[in-house]
């Protein structure tokens, strides 16, 4: 019992010394062990198919849906994951883990599940979570062009035409959601610059913290903190602020609105 | 004789210009009634819910979300807001350049 008891508490001490010392190698450049990386990518296949498993697929395939998904892929996913003949932008070449050949994964992967990681992304792979740029539709748009690449030639691929042929239209909600405002947070990258109470970030102080925003009366030093002005605060800073540092981040109207509706509550 | 030198060096320049004192400048910050507006550790009746609370003021990289955080940047923004934002409604107080650098003295402590 004493020798376990022991035992526990030095290897205690030797995790907090790795920590304190800075022993784990965080370089892009590190590779992980061949079992951490198999660890990581099976645990990562297994939350997406658990969490894609209810998610109807809605048909794919139409001609006009796949120029759509082609001119999506082309502005958004190209970069990172490359396509048949075309390699990754420099950036992408430098990450780690490297972003996937979607050749392989549109091969291997169910359509609800490519389309769940489009939707929500993954940490700590680079994939980002789109569902606050797109649509629900558009992301099908481009699962139903990511199943078309196996089969096309790096010919092919270069000669297809893209079309967004979609309109783009927000989703009228009634209510304000809190709760979706401070996934939204996250999602517009605010805790970069601002610590924000209830959602985890850097508390880098680059403007002011926002706990108590609820009650302050002057937002930006400039307008009186009510709900529309935070969401047009929000939505145009250098319309209310020209020489603001803080940057329009496109926020949707929606977003705006349920981003304020948290912040409403940090009293 | 270097020692003495650099102590007659030191002293010189005390005299030239009053050095600079946070506690001073801790004072000063209740006297111009900062306070009102802003929330100021260590500043009494500071509790202000106007403009943005002050705590850890020294490590946050914009002041107003306009200016670059320096201490020049800071005494000449407290000197003169409107210089700096047009549209700010944080009022010029006709603090002088020595109080202006004590204030920041002391709110540089905050961090």
């Amino acid at each position: 019992m004493r020798v376990l008891l022991g035992a526990m508490v030095v290897a205690a001490a030797a995790a907090v010394a790795a920590f304190w010392f800075g022993a784990y190698n965080v370089a892009a450049t590190a590779e992980h062990f061949a079992i951490t990386h198999w660890l990581l990518d099976r645990g990562m296949l297994r939350s997406v198919k658990q969490r894609a498993r209810s998610i109807a697929v809605p048909s794919l395939g139409d001609p006009a849906q796949i120029r759509r998904g082609v001119a999506l892929f082309r502005e958004h996913c190209v970069q990172c994951h490359g396509a048949p003949g075309i390699a990754p932008a420099a950036f992408a070449l430098g990450m780690t883990p490297p972003p996937a050949n979607l050749v392989y994964t549109a091969r291997e992967w169910q359509p609800q599940e490519i389309f769940w990681m489009i939707k929500n992304g993954a940490r700590m792979t680079g994939m980002p979570a789109w569902q606050f740029r797109l649509s629900d539709e558009e992301i099908w748009a481009v699962v139903a062009f990511a199943r078309e690449l196996p089969a096309l030639s790096p010919q092919t691929y270069r000669e297809l035409k893209g079309e967004d042929t979609g309109v783009r239209t927000e989703v009228a909600v009634a209510t304000a959601d809190a709760d979706r405002g401070r996934i939204a947070i996250n999602q517009y990258a605010c805790t970069t610059c601002h610590s924000i109470p209830g959602v985890v970030g850097p508390d880098a102080p680059v403007g002011p913290p926002l706990a108590g925003i609820a009650k302050r009366a002057v937002l930006a030093g400039i307008l009186p903190n009510t709900p529309e002005n935070m969401v047009r605060w929000l939505r145009a800073p250098q319309d209310v602020s020209p020489l603001s540092a803080m940057p329009n981040l496109g926020v949707s109207a929606r977003d705006a609105r349920d981003i304020a509706a948290y912040l409403a509550t940090l009293k | 004789m270097r020692l003495f030198a650099s102590m007659l060096v030191v002293a010189l320049a005390g005299c030239a210009a009053p050095a600079v004192d946070a506690e001073r400048g801790r004072l000063l910050l209740r006297q111009y009634g900062c306070g009102t507006c802003h929330r100021i550790p260590g500043v009494a009746a500071a509790v202000g819910e106007v403009g943005p609370p002050l705590q850890g003021v020294a490590r946050r990289a914009y002041l107003a979300g306009v200016l670059p955080n320096t201490p020049q940047n800071m005494a000449s923004w407290i000197r003169s807001p409107r210089t700096h934002d047009p549209r700010t409604l944080m009022p010029d107080m006709q603090v002088s350049e020595e109080q202006a650098r004590d204030m920041v003295a002391y709110l540089y402590r905050l961090r």
